[in-house]
């Protein structure tokens, strides 16, 4: 292992001088928890001369309920996304997912902006945010755009951002009240771990007809990703475990995981049936339990 | 007379006043306070820095190693390689096969070359990088199969084959002539990583021109300042050796103390300046010792009336670079084969086999847990033929007193292991359990048994002494070789110190071992710290308890048989007012110059035994255990929770039941860890998961629930109060429960360990087509 | 940079380089030794302090981040009631073998029951996942916790 390398720190109270540090200063990076980041500074895997601390932005940080829309900022710790009420009540999916995010210790420092930016196809809080239809707020001194949470992830460990661009915020429309969502993370022990393979399922009905089904699954490709063709086989019907099995089976074809010490590609794929099959299990009782 | 009963006597106690209760641990304190100072804490800041530059190669020749850049880099002291060893270059254990610091030829990747001494962490760490080696390389073995085969080039000169072990016992062809059913298996175990929270770490201070001092890590001070002394080319008394509280040990510090400790006394020597030498964690599991990984071929037959009549094993145990232990272990693996039953027939072969991967070395339950791994399951699947119970199955062949072990070592007393059998049986409600199923889950129960000879094996004599001095103000000092580790030896060496010289426990303040004063206890492994350190301790106490009661007699005016020492009190035993206290008492000695100090020795008894057929008298005496396992597996995903544990150990006299059940509890985490999820991954001889994120150790919430330890207490007569070992045996037993308790959930049994999830989802789907 | 933080109640000034970790500025030059090293990945929980409050791996956290803010370790917690009573049941329980893990483990507890006295075993769990602990196999340490909470709770 080898020690941090040398680099300075800034920690700029706006946006815009965030933005400017990171246009003008040398192999500039921001940082936020600083979890994933101060590894990859040890393993020389990133390179920075300029580090960005962008934990005290007040914009960037807390929970918001707009109308029929959830910002969450983006240097918003896991902790406060796991023990948010509104986050509680309108995406517990992204409650439980938060939940299964590292340590305390982790949860503590480690912020949702983090866990999408670091762009690890594992990332636990990427499938509920995925089912959720989240959009990335994505600003650089040039401009901002917005763009679903699924672009942030371009492959393992890289992210769609430019250099000088921040990540602000994720936002994502408030689900329908009778939406039912679940959330499920197979690790190689129950204590704290990195996902083999992580789902998410988010079910609408309309009366006892499945409306609209969204399904995503992390770890199983190099990012996470969302599974139409499971997800078009449960619109507009009537649920059976018949369904929801084809549904499941359609999401192990459709994934396209790799070996590496913590799983081979078929155990992923073989799991991500039967994770999707008890996420979907799961939401749907729920729902039945609402009818 | 037996130890217990000397004790009994003199002592003229119905009951032990500390001895066998619970008793908060004195050591303790500093350590929840946050004050107690790990070697790491000793470091000023500034101290120079020592790294080690090692093999990125697994096998090769070094051509050149070239380290003139890395002298140019601000902050670089000096680089020390091979050549500038003043003493011997060499570190092996057993064998002379490791170079301290290897010139001719690298074995492992991670194979020490050079050492970096720098100012700081940052310039060190360039250095290293900066250094340049040239290698030929050679062809490399990553298994022992390919280190076996004929044409096989030899890792070390003498061929590939460290060592070998025999026992022959009966006769085999008989023993399968009389048995009905035969089982014939090929068992695999992996490696494991100690993990202890603390890394390996040393701080060495040169004083004046011929003297080092060294504060470390470390299981045996005294085997670290001969390998110290040996590279330095020292005396033993140039050398001390202090050891620091020491974090987790295990096994692994046995055979890293010296390492780390010799790495900062060279540099500190060398450049004449204090060095701090602190591993990293991925240099710890990378390139330290590891649970040597081995493969049994072990065949067994019994007769129809359940009775085992001959047992074939075949063990061959990959050494990895170097042999450090592996003679030793071997041999352990060799001499249990059969597990704790009787076996009149029985032919063992063993070898050690070097290959290019990371070297083995010691680690709680040495070969044992993974050669009683293999036994049980052998077990398991002969009462599954015969078609009677397991449980009985074992009662029918387990070892009992006038019975012999596979060395033909008779057992003549301390033989627990039916009783601890029995008793597990019954807290887990062996004869009622239905294996369950409940939607994707199946629940089953497993038994394993164990036992495990304590200390040297063979003919080699074993001893151990301490000094006990009472000092003027009533309160004693105490030093033992013996090293606390975290299983509190030595608190339990002042517990039987305090229950002898009748002084409170807060009485006794315990050193820390250092060469410069302490005497030499030999090492703390072999689950010997409590049994032969306590014994030499009681032999301490006793010795000045005679002077104490000798000079309190006058004080008081009576018979010395009616002093009772209590509380840190002398007081005639009908007229408790009649007393004075220890620190009257003390001055008293000291003023007549009647020694108010004492040394504790003692010896093993001696034993015989043939290194030819492997048989005689082989350990000095066994710790049994039994243990029963509740598993349940979800059939989808392949997941094992391990839901409830029942041991028992015959621990011949508990001298502190909590500390036997701390230890117990951290052996089942560890069993689990290793029948569950460790699991060392190595491509080209490179470890692919050195830190704890992908190296997975049980965490808080992976711990089942464990019913009261149950301690079986049959005395051991040579030790004191009747105490055995009881920091290894406990992680012999859980393994073998969690197995079989896998294969009576899934009906699925595994010859190779983890059973990790996704191996269990293989298994379980390949069961189904 | 010269900057100042609260530890253990007192304000300190110090001058460190920006990659230096709290971990290793409490260690080498605040001579704060209870906070241990075990991986510097924030794996093991050795480094485990008190940030504002809460539970964080000191080696995670770049030292100058922590301007203004406060660090609590076992050694502030001294008298504190709460610390008191978990230090006296992981003692009585024998939750304590080779004290490495001990003083992130009683800070990760001490978090814990400061706002939960009737932790369920699995809460306590939950509490200590961060917290590696090799020795113990955690049995003792889930049971001190859970009787230094509950006696609190009577008091
Ligand atoms: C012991 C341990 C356990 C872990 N367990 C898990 C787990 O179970 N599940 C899981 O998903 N993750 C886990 N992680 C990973 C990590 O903690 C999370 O991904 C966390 O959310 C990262 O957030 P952070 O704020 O610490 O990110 P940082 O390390 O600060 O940043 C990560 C990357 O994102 C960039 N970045 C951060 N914020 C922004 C922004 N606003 N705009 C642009 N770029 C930005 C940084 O430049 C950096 O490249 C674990 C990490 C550790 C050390
Ligand atoms: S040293 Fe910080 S978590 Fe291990
Ligand atoms: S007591 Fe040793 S690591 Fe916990």
């Amino acid at each position: 292992m080898k020690p941090l390398p040398s680099f300075l720190i800034h920690r700029p109270r706006t946006v815009n001088e965030a933005l400017k540090m990171l246009s003008e200063l040398e192999k500039a990076k921001p940082i936020a928890g600083g979890t994933d980041l101060l590894p990859l500074l040890r393993d020389r895997v990133v390179e920075a001369k300029n580090l960005i601390d962008i934990s005290l932005i007040p914009e960037l940080r807390g929970i918001k309920e707009g109308r029929n829309e959830i910002r969450i900022g983006a240097a918003t710790k896991i902790k406060d996304v796991e023990k948010s009420r509104i986050i509680f009540e309108k995406a517990p999916v992204l409650c439980d997912a938060a939940s299964s995010i590292g340590s305390p210790q982790i949860r503590n420092l480690g912020t949702i902006g983090g866990n999408i930016c670091n762009a690890s196809p594992a990332a636990d809080s990427a499938p509920s945010l995925l089912v959720l239809d989240a959009y990335a707020e994505v600003v650089s001194s040039k401009g901002s755009r917005e763009i679903p949470v699924k672009e942030v992830f371009k492959g393992p460990k890289r992210n769609s951002l430019r250099p000088d661009e921040l990540l602000i915020s994720i936002k994502f429309p408030e689900p329908f009240d009778t939406s039912t969502m679940s959330f499920q993370k197979l690790g190689r022990r129950r204590g704290y771990t990195i996902a083999q393979v992580n789902v998410a399922v988010l079910l609408e009905f309309d009366g006892p007809v499945c409306c609209d089904a969204k399904i995503s699954v992390g770890a199983a490709a190099s990012t996470p990703i969302r599974i139409y063709e499971a997800e078009e086989r449960l619109w507009n019907k009537r649920l059976t475990e018949e369904i929801i099995e084809d549904a499941s089976t359609q999401c192990m074809r459709a994934v396209d995981p790799i070996d590496d010490v913590r799983a081979s590609a078929e155990y992923r794929r073989e799991m991500s049936h039967v994770l999707v099959r008890r996420c979907l299990m799961e939401a749907w009782n729920k729902a039945r339990r609402l009818m | 007379m037996e130890y217990a009963n000397i004790l009994q006597d003199l002592l003229k106690r119905d009951e032990y006043l500390i001895v066998g209760k619970k008793v908060a641990r004195t050591d303790a304190l500093d350590k929840v306070l946050g004050r107690a100072l790990f070697t790491a804490d000793y470091v000023p800041k500034g101290t120079m820095v020592v790294k080690v530059v090692r093999s990125l190669q697994p096998h090769a020749l070094i051509r050149k190693i070239d380290y003139k850049e890395a002298l140019k880099i601000p902050g670089v002291i000096r680089v020390i390689t091979a050549s500038d060893i003043p003493g011997e270059n060499q570190i092996g254990y057993a064998l002379p096969d490791q170079p301290f610091l290897n010139d001719a030829k690298v074995h492992y990747v991670g194979d020490p070359l050079a050492l970096v001494c720098a100012s700081d962490e940052y310039s060190a760490s360039e250095a290293v990088d900066a250094i340049k080696v040239e290698y030929n390389a050679l062809p490399s073995h990553l298994t022992v199969d390919s280190a076996l085969a004929s044409d096989a080039i030899p890792i070390h000169d003498g061929g590939n084959i460290a060592v070998k072990t025999r026992i022959r016992k009966g006769d085999v062809a008989k023993g399968f002539k009389e048995s009905t059913v035969e089982v014939e298996e090929t068992y695999e175990t992996p490696y494991q990583e100690h993990m202890y929270l603390e890394t390996e770490a040393a701080y060495a201070i040169p004083e004046g021109s011929d003297k080092v001092t060294v504060i470390g890590t470390m299981q045996s001070p005294f085997l670290v300042r001969e390998k110290v002394a040996k590279i330095l080319g020292w005396s033993l008394s140039q050398v001390r050796i202090i050891q620091a509280l020491t974090g987790g040990a295990f096994g692994k510090k046995d055979d890293m103390g010296p390492l780390v400790c010799a790495e900062a006394a060279l540099a500190a020597v060398l450049v004449g300046k204090p060095a701090a030498r602190i591993y990293d964690r991925d240099e710890s599991v990378a390139y330290t010792p590891k649970r040597f990984p081995a493969r049994f071929r072990y065949r067994s037959g019994a007769d129809s009336e359940g009775k085992l009549k001959a047992i074939e094993v075949e063990i061959t145990l990959e050494c990895g670079a170097y042999a450090n232990r592996s003679p030793f272990w071997l041999w352990r693996q060799t001499a249990h084969a059969a597990g704790p039953y009787y076996v009149p027939n029985a032919a063992i072969d063993g070898k050690a086999v070097y290959t290019n991967k990371v070297y083995g070395g010691s680690f709680r339950g040495f070969g044992d847990l993974a050669m009683q791994f293999a036994a049980e399951s052998q077990m398991d699947r002969l009462a599954e033929k015969i078609n009677i119970d397991p449980i009985e199955f074992r009662l029918k062949n387990i070892l009992k007193t006038g019975l012999t072990t596979t060395c033909d070592q008779l057992l003549d007393h301390s033989v627990g292991i039916e009783e601890c059998l029995r008793r597990v049986a019954e807290a887990s409600n062996w004869s009622k359990y239905v294996p369950c199923k409940e939607g994707s889950r199946v629940r089953g129960l497993g038994v394993g048994c164990a036992y495990h000879g304590i200390s040297t094996s063979r003919g080699t004599p074993d001893w151990s002494a301490c000094s006990l001095i009472l000092n003027q103000d009533g309160t004693f000092t105490y030093r033992t070789g013996i090293c606390e580790l975290g299983q509190g030896s030595p608190i339990g060496h002042a517990k039987i110190v305090s229950e002898i010289v009748g002084a409170p426990l807060d009485f006794i303040h315990v050193e820390l071992p250092d060469t410069s004063s302490t005497p030499d206890a030999k090492p703390t492994h072999g689950s010997r710290g409590l049994m032969l350190g306590g014994t030499a301790a009681a032999d301490a106490a006793l010795k000045l308890r005679d002077n104490m009661l000798k000079v309190a007699a006058e004080m008081l005016e009576c018979r010395e048989d009616e002093v009772e020492l209590k509380g840190g009190e002398a007081f005639e035993r009908g007229t408790p007012s009649n007393k004075i206290s220890f620190s009257e008492l003390a001055e008293e000695l000291y003023a007549r110059g009647i020694s108010p100090a004492s040394y504790g020795f003692y010896a093993s008894p001696k034993r015989y035994f043939d290194p030819e057929t492997g048989l005689g008298v082989n350990y000095s005496v066994y710790t049994f255990a039994a243990s029963v396992a509740e598993v349940e597996v979800d059939l989808e995903t392949g997941e094992t929770t391990v839901l409830k544990v029942w041991p028992a150990m015959d621990v011949g006299k508990a001298i502190d039941p909590l500390m036997i059940e701390g230890q117990i509890e951290g052996a089942v985490s560890q069993g689990i860890g290793f029948a569950l999820m460790e699991n060392l991954i190595l491509e080209d001889g490179v470890v692919l998961n050195p830190f704890f994120k992908d190296y997975i150790i049980p965490s808080a919430l992976d711990t089942p629930e464990i019913a009261k330890p149950i301690l079986v207490e049959k005395p051991y007569k040579h030790s004191a109060f009747g105490a055995k070992g009881v920091g290894e045996p406990a992680i012999i037993s859980i393994v073998p429960a969690i197995v079989n308790a896998i294969h009576n959930a899934t009906g699925i049994r595994f010859n190779t360990l983890p059973i990790t999830a996704e191996r269990l989802y293989d298994a379980i789907r390949r069961s189904r087509q | 940079m010269e900057f100042s933080f609260i530890l253990n109640g007192k304000r300190v000034v110090c001058d460190i380089s920006d990659n230096q970790t709290l971990l290793d500025l409490l260690r080498d030059s605040l001579g704060v030794t209870s906070v241990k090293k075990g991986c510097e990945q924030g794996e093991c929980g050795a480094c485990t302090v008190l940030l504002d409050g809460e539970p964080v791996t000191s080696c995670l956290v770049l030292a100058r981040r922590i301007e203004g803010r406060e660090v609590t370790t076992v050694e502030g917690l001294v008298d504190d009631p709460k610390m008191k009573s978990l230090r006296e049941a992981f003692l009585e329980e024998g939750a304590v073998q080779c004290g490495y893990c001990t003083p992130g483990m009683l800070l990760s507890a001490y978090s814990l029951i400061r706002s939960n006295l009737d932790p369920t075993e699995a809460q306590v769990k939950k509490a200590i996942e961060g917290n590696l602990c090799r020795c113990t196999g955690y049995v003792k340490i889930i049971e001190a916790i859970i009787h230094a909470a509950k006696k609190l709770k009577s008091e």
